[in-house]
C-alpha cells in the first residue's frame, strides 16, 4: 500500500520529524515500511528549461541537436525524441544528474561526434508513468531554470507498507496516521462533514433494500444529483497519482480518494440506470453470468452476495462494479453505495473470481461498518464540490442490527506478566485511548476497553496488551539474561537420523536433498502415489514413494554437469496411499522416513597406486554392511538375494528384519535409467528409517581376546560353477567342531584348466580355543573331517 | 710406551676411519678397535701391569683415546648410514598419497544442525511431526479461521478438502502440547512446502525449525533473551538486532527479528533492500486460542513460539545467490562444504 506524507499530513501534524524518524518509527510498531521514494531527492537536479532550437543532428536522421537555456546558459543538448520543439518547456537533466530509471548518471558525452551537455527527459525516465513516446511537455508559462520539484509538485515521500493481515484499520491514510497519534502522543484530525443539502430527499429518489443482511449488515446511500463528470481538479488527480492510482473522471476519483483516506471503499452507480431506483442486495442461489465494468464476462458461483436493482445485477459485491450501471460521461444522478460486507463472503467471491481489487482487499479483511454513513456523506459532498451537483437531503441507511463495540477487560497486572516488564498505568490509558479506544476504569486493578467497530482484531485482553507493547516499543522489553532449565530427560527424536548421516557421510558418501515433489510416473516407479489437487506442474505433481527417482535425476544432473563418479545418499520423507480408496484419515496414508545409498561411475581412478575400479554390487553390499554394522544391527537382520531380474532391478537383496524388508537394493536395470538419460550403471540401495529406529540394537558387550594361540589352515576345491559361496560357508560351519571360529572366502576364480563351468573357491579356516592351546591333532582331525565332507556334499574335487 | 703405543693407536685408527667408505668396512673397524678383544680395549689390560705412579696419567690417556675413538667412530656411522640408505632405499616423499572419499552432509543439514545444538544447550528437546498434514493441525489449531486472509500468507499444496502439505512446522507445536503437559521446551526442524514460483529466490520446500516453551513464568522478555542469545551464538556476538512487530495468527504479540546486515554491515545493499537490515526468525508469545485447542489453561501458562527457514539463513551466511542450488545436488557444489 503506497501512502503520500503529504497526505498523511492532512490529518496528523508531522512537521516537526524527518523522514527516517517517520519510517523508522511506523515500521517498529508494526506498520512496516518496506520502501520509500522521496520525490525531493530522486528529482533533486531537474530542471525547467527551454528549448531554444531544434536542428538535424548530422550523422543521424533520428537525432536533433538542441540548443537549450537552462535559465543561465545556452547548451547544445542531443535528443531523440520525436516531438521536440523550438519553444517548448522542457524537463532538463543538467551534467551529474541521476535518473530515476535505471539509476544512470547523465555524463557530457559524444553522441555519434556531436557534444551533448545534458538530457531532456521523456515521462518514464522520470518514473512518473510509462510513456516513452516522447519528451514531457510542460507549460509554457514555468520560467526556465525552476527546480521541477517546485514546478511539478514532485516535493512528496511516498511510503509503501507491508500492512499485515490482521490490521485493515491501517489500510488508509488516516489508519495510519491514527497509529502515528499513538506513537507521537498527538492529536488526530478527521475531516468534518460540511453537506450544503438540496430540498430533495433522497429516500424519495431511491430505496434500499437488505435481503442478506448475514453477509450484508449495513448499506448506506448517498444520493447526488446533477453532476457533471468530467476530468478531476489537479489536486484530486495530483494525490491519486502519486499513490499510483490512475485518474478517471471526478465521480470516480472521489470514491477512490475516500477509500485511500479513510478506508472504505464506495461504489457509484449511475442512478438513472437502476432499474425501479432500486438498490436489492441478495446473494445469487444459482450460477450466474456477470458483465464487471472492466468489459469482462465473469462466471459467478451459486452464493454470491450480488447488488440488484429492481431487475438485475449491477455489481459484484464489494469486489467490482457492473458495466451496465456504471459512471459514464453523459451520467447527471448518481448513488453513491457506502457497505459493510461480511469479509469471508467477499473473500469467497473474491477468491472464486480470482480478482482482487482495492475494495475487495479491504473488505475481506474487514472494513469498519460504523464509517458507512461519514464516507458517502464525505464523498458526496466532495463530488458537489468538483461536479457541481447537488446533494439530495439525508442518508439511506440500512443496518437492521448495529454492530456493537467489544468491551475487554484489561488488568495492568496481565501486562506485565505477558511482556515481562512494566508499564505505567497513564502510558497504557494516553495508547489505547490515542488508538481509538474508550476507557473507563473499574478498579485500580484493571480497566475496561471499548473498542471501535475498525479494530476487527481486538477481541480479547491479549489483544490490548499487544497493542500497548507495539506502540511502547519492542525495543523497551528487556532482554533477560538468564533462564531457567528443568534437569528432566531431555528427547531428541533426531537423534537417530542425526547418527545416521554422520556413519553415511564418514563412509564417503555426499549427501543430497531433492525435491519431493515428482511427476507421476516417477512417483509410481516405487509405490502408489499421493497426488496434489493443486499442482504446479505435471512435473510437481505428486510426492515421492521412494527416494529412487529423486536420486536418479541427481545422477542425470551430475553427469551433464561432467562428474561421473558418485557416491550420494539422502534422508528424506517418503509417501504411499494405503489403498486406491480416497484419503480420509491419517490411517490411508503412509509416511515414512527413508535412506538412500547411490554409487555409480569409477570407485577407483586409476592412479600411481591404484588400478581403475568401478562400483560394483560388492561395493555396494560393503556399505550397505558397513552402516548396519555401524549402527549395531547386524545381527539382527537378515538377507535375501534375488538373482533374477524385477521391475527395477537387474538382481537385487534385502535387508529383513522379522520377515519384513526393511531395506532393498541391487543394480538398476538398464530400461530404468533410460528413463532417466543415464547411461553407465547405478547402485542402490533403499532403507525404511522409520524402521530401523524401531529395532533395539544388540547391546555392546566386551569379549576378551584370544590368548591362546589361533591355529589357520586353508584349503581349495573345485567346484561346480553355480555352487554359492554362502551355501559351502554355511556347511562348514554346521559341520566343523565347535573350535573352528571363522571361515574366510580368500580367492576365487574360474579357468579353462579348472575344466567347463568350474570354478575355485579357497578358504581359510581359522580354530581357537579359550581356555587352552589346541593341539595339531584335533584341528587336523576336524580339517580333514571336512575335507571329506565337501567334497562329498558339493562333489567338489580338492586342489593340491 | 704405552704412551707409545696410544699414539700409534691413534694414528691408525684416524687413517682406518678416514678410510672406512661403507658401514661394512666400519664394522670391521668396530672389531678391530672397540670389540672385546680390540687394540683399544686391550690396551686397559695392560693398565693393570703399569706401574702406580703411571697410574692415574696414562688411565686418564686411555680415557681419551677411548672417548675420541668412539666418537670419531659414531659420527661416521651417522654419516654412512644417512648416505648408504638414501643410495639404496630412494623414496619420492612428494608422490600424492592415497585418495581418501571423504563425503559430506548437505549443508542445508550442517546448518540445521548448528541451530540444534544451540538450541538443545538451553534445554530444549527436539521433536519431529508429519510432512503430510491435515487442515486442523496447520491451520485450524493455529488459530487460522477458514476464509481468512492470514491463510493466504501460505501458499498451499492441498492433497484434497482436509488434507495438505504442512506451510510451516507449527503444527507439530499442536502434537507436542497435545502429547504432554507443560512445561514443553521443545525445537521442531522439518521441511515445509509452499506452492510459490521456483526462481533464483523461492522454491516449493524448504527446511524450518519452530520453537517452543510453554510454562507458568514465560515472558517476551525471556523470548528476546533466548533469541538474542542464539543469535549471538549463530551470528557472532557482536551483533546487532531489533524486534519488530508483526502478525501470526498463532501467537499474541507477535514479532520478527531483524540483525544488522553482514553483508554490507547496516549501510543498505540489494540483499536488505536497503534497509540495513536483514530479518531472520518470526516469533511471539502463544495465542490464548492455541491453548483452546489443546486444552492448557491459558489463564495459568503462558508460552512464546518462534520460527525460522534454513535455506534463507544458508544463502546469507554463505553467500550464496540461488536457492535451487541447494536441491540440484551438484557434487561440485555438494564437496565445497
Ligand atoms: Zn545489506
Amino acid at each position: 500500500m503506497k501512502i503520500s506524507l503529504n497526505w498523511l499530513k492532512e490529518y496528523i501534524d508531522l512537521s516537526d520529524l524527518s523522514t527516517n524518524e517517520i519510517v523508522d518509527k511506523l515500521t517498529m510498531s508494526g506498520l512496516e515500511v518496506e520502501d520509500v521514494t522521496d520525490e525531493n531527492e530522486l528529482y533533486k537536479n531537474f530542471i525547467v528549461a527551454e528549448v531554444k532550437s531544434v536542428s538535424k543532428h548530422p550523422n543521424a536522421d533520428k537525432l536533433s541537436v538542441c540548443e537549450v537555456f537552462d535559465g543561465k546558459e545556452n547548451l547544445q543538448v542531443i535528443c531523440g525524441a520525436p516531438n521536440v520543439a523550438a519553444g517548448q518547456k522542457v524537463v532538463f537533466a543538467p551534467i551529474g544528474t541521476i535518473i530515476p530509471n535505471g539509476n544512470f548518471q547523465i555524463k557530457k558525452a559524444k553522441i555519434r561526434g556531436v557534444e551533448s551537455n545534458g538530457m531532456i527527459c521523456a515521462e518514464d525516465e522520470l518514473l512518473l508513468s510509462d510513456d516513452h513516446s516522447g519528451i514531457m511537455v510542460l507549460n509554457e508559462n514555468l520560467p526556465a531554470g525552476r527546480p521541477i520539484t517546485e514546478a511539478l509538485n514532485l516535493n512528496d515521500v511516498i511510503f509503501e507498507i507491508a500492512v499485515t493481515p490482521n490490521r485493515p484499520d491501517a489500510l488508509s491514510h488516516i489508519g495510519v496516521a491514527r497509529d502515528l497519534s499513538a506513537i507521537f502522543n498527538r492529536d488526530l484530525r478527521i475531516p468534518e462533514i460540511n453537506l450544503k443539502e438540496s430540498k430533495h430527499k433522497a429516500d424519495e429518489i431511491a430505496s434500499v433494500e437488505i435481503i442478506d443482511s448475514v453477509n450484508c449488515p449495513r448499506y448506506s446511500a448517498k444520493i447526488v444529483l446533477n453532476v457533471e463528470v468530467k476530468d478531476s481538479p489537479e489536486w484530486l488527480q495530483n494525490k491519486l497519482t502519486k499513490i499510483g492510482l490512475r485518474p478517471i473522471n471526478n465521480v470516480v476519483d472521489v470514491t477512490n480518494f475516500i477509500l485511500h483516506e479513510i478506508g472504505q471503499p464506495l461504489h457509484a452507480f449511475d442512478l438513472d440506470l437502476l432499474e425501479g431506483k432500486k438498490i436489492i442486495v441478495k446473494s445469487t442461489n444459482e450460477e450466474k453470468e456477470f458483465v464487471t465494468l472492466d468489459s469482462k464476462l465473469r462466471k459467478l458461483p451459486k452464493g454470491t452476495l450480488m447488488i440488484c436493482d429492481a431487475k438485475r445485477e449491477v455489481a459484484v459485491a464489494g469486489v467490482m462494479g457492473g458495466e451496465n450501471s456504471e459512471i459514464n460521461p453523459s451520467t447527471k444522478n448518481i448513488l453513491i453505495e457506502s457497505a459493510y460486507f461480511n469479509p469471508s463472503s467477499i473473500r469467497r467471491t473474491a477468491k472464486a473470481l480470482q480478482l482482487s481489487t482495492d475494495s475487495s482487499y479491504r473488505f475481506e479483511r474487514g472494513t469498519d461498518p460504523s464509517i458507512t454513513k461519514y464516507a458517502a456523506e464525505r464523498a458526496a459532498q466532495l463530488i458537489a464540490e468538483i461536479s457541481g451537483g447537488e446533494v439530495a437531503e439525508g442518508i439511506i441507511d440500512v443496518y437492521p442490527k448495529i454492530i456493537e463495540r467489544k468491551e475487554i477487560i484489561l488488568r495492568y497486572q496481565r501486562v506485565t506478566k505477558i511482556l515481562g516488564y512494566e508499564i505505567s498505568n497513564g502510558k497504557i490509558h494516553q495508547i489505547l485511548s490515542r488508538l481509538g479506544i474508550a476507557l473507563k476504569d473499574l478498579d485500580e486493578n484493571s480497566l475496561l476497553a471499548s473498542v471501535p467497530t475498525f479494530r476487527h482484531d481486538l477481541e480479547r485482553e491479549i489483544d490490548l496488551i499487544e497493542e500497548i507493547a507495539r506502540v511502547n516499543g519492542y525495543d523497551n522489553i528487556p532482554v533477560v539474561p538468564k533462564i531457567s532449565i528443568t534437569l528432566e530427560r531431555k528427547i531428541d527424536q533426531q537423534k537417530f537420523e542425526d547418527e545416521v548421516r554422520n556413519i553415511i557421510s564418514s563412509l564417503g558418501f555426499y549427501e543430497m536433498i531433492n525435491n519431493p515433489l515428482e511427476s507421476e510416473w516417477e512417483a509410481k516407479l516405487t509405490g502408489n502415489p499421493i497426488s496434489l489437487a493443486n499442482p504446479q506442474s505435471v512435473e510437481m505433481s505428486c510426492l515421492r514413494t521412494s527416494l529412487l527417482a529423486g536420486g536418479l535425476n541427481s545422477v542425470k544432473r551430475n553427469l551433464n554437469f561432467g562428474v561421473r563418479n558418485m557416491m550420494l545418499f539422502e534422508i528424506g520423507n517418503v509417501f504411499n496411499k494405503k489403498s486406491d480408496s480416497s484419503i480420509n484419515t491419517f490411517e490411508d496414508i503412509s509416511e515414512k522416513q527413508n535412506l538412500i545409498l547411490i554409487l555409480s561411475g569409477k570407485e577407483e581412478e586409476k592412479s600411481w597406486l591404484d588400478q581403475e575400479k568401478y562400483f560394483d554390487f560388492y561395493s555396494l553390499k560393503g556399505f550397505v554392511n558397513a552402516f548396519i554394522q555401524k549402527i549395531s544391527l547386524d545381527n539382527q537382520l537378515t538377507d535375501l538375494y534375488y538373482s533374477s531380474e524385477n521391475e527395477l532391478y537387474n538382481y537385487h537383496w534385502t535387508k529383513n528384519f522379522n520377515n519384513v524388508v526393511v531395506g532393498i537394493g541391487g543394480k538398476v536395470k538398464k530400461e530404468v535409467l533410460n528413463k532417466f538419460d543415464i547411461n553407465q550403471d547405478v547402485f542402490v540401495f533403499e532403507f525404511n528409517l522409520t524402521a530401523l529406529k524401531q529395532i533395539t540394537p544388540e547391546a555392546k558387550k566386551y569379549f576378551e581376546p584370544p590368548k591362546y594361540p589361533k591355529v589357520i589352515r586353508d584349503f581349495a576345491f573345485i567346484f561346480d560353477k553355480y555352487v554359492q559361496y554362502l551355501d559351502v560357508k554355511n556347511f562348514i560351519l554346521k559341520k566343523a567342531s565347535k573350535l573352528l571360529k571363522s571361515v574366510e572366502l580368500f580367492d576365487i576364480f574360474e579357468s579353462e584348466s579348472l575344466g567347463r563351468d568350474k570354478k575355485s573357491m579357497a578358504f581359510t579356516l581359522e580354530y581357537y580355543d579359550e581356555s587352552r592351546t589346541l593341539t595339531e591333532d584335533e584341528v587336523e582331525k576336524d580339517f580333514n573331517y571336512l575335507i571329506s565332507e565337501i567334497l562329498k556334499e558339493f562333489n567338489a574335487k580338492l586342489r593340491g | 710406551m704405552l704412551d707409545e703405543i696410544i699414539n700409534q693407536i691413534q694414528k691408525e685408527f684416524e687413517k682406518d676411519i678416514q678410510d672406512a667408505d661403507s658401514l661394512k668396512k666400519l664394522e670391521e673397524i668396530r672389531i678391530k678397535y672397540l670389540a672385546r678383544n680390540g687394540s683399544v680395549t686391550l690396551l686397559f689390560d695392560k693398565l693393570k701391569e703399569a706401574s702406580k705412579e703411571e697410574k692415574p696419567l696414562l688411565g686418564k690417556k686411555l680415557n681419551e683415546l677411548r672417548n675420541s675413538v668412539t666418537e670419531k667412530f659414531n659420527s661416521k656411522k651417522e654419516l654412512l648410514e644417512k648416505s648408504e640408505t638414501s643410495s639404496k632405499e630412494f623414496i619420492d616423499l612428494t608422490l600424492p598419497g592415497k585418495t581418501v572419499k571423504l563425503g559430506s552432509k548437505h549443508i542445508l543439514t550442517q546448518t540445521l544442525e548448528e541451530i540444534k545444538q544451540i538450541f538443545k544447550s538451553m534445554g530444549f528437546s527436539v521433536f519431529e511431526g508429519p510432512e503430510l498434514e491435515s487442515d486442523y493441525y496447520n491451520f485450524e489449531a493455529l488459530n487460522f479461521p477458514a476464509d481468512h486472509p492470514a491463510r493466504d500468507m501460505q501458499d498451499t499444496f492441498f492433497i484434497n478438502q482436509k488434507f495438505l502439505l504442512r506451510t510451516h512446522t507449527s503444527p507439530v507445536q499442536i502434537r507436542v502440547m497435545e502429547s504432554m503437559q507443560p512445561p514443553v521446551r521443545a525445537i521442531m526442524p522439518g521441511r515445509v512446502y509452499r506452492n510459490e514460483a521456483i526462481n533464483a529466490r523461492s522454491y516449493c520446500t524448504f527446511q524450518q525449525v519452530e520453537g517452543l516453551y510453554v510454562d507458568t513464568d514465560v515472558t517476551f522478555a525471556e523470548l528476546k533473551g533466548t533469541l538474542v542469545s542464539f543469535a549471538k551464538q549463530f551470528y557472532g556476538s557482536s551483533l546487532k538486532y531489533r524486534f519488530r512487530p508483526s502478525f501470526f495468527p498463532f501467537t499474541e504479540p507477535s514479532a520478527e527479528m531483524d540483525i544488522t546486515c553482514f553483508i554490507c554491515n547496516g549501510k543498505g545493499c540489494r540483499i536488505c533492500k536497503n534497509s540495513g537490515w536483514l530479518e531472520i526468525l518470526g516469533c511471539g508469545m502463544v495465542d490464548p486460542n492455541v491453548f483452546k485447542y489443546v486444552n492448557y489453561d491459558s489463564e495459568k501458562y503462558v508460552g512464546y513460539a518462534f520460527g525460522m527457514g534454513i535455506e534463507r539463513i544458508a544463502l546469507l551466511k554463505y553467500g550464496i545467490n540461488d536457492i535451487r542450488l541447494f536441491f540440484e545436488n551438484d557434487l561440485r557444489f555438494l564437496k565445497q562444504f
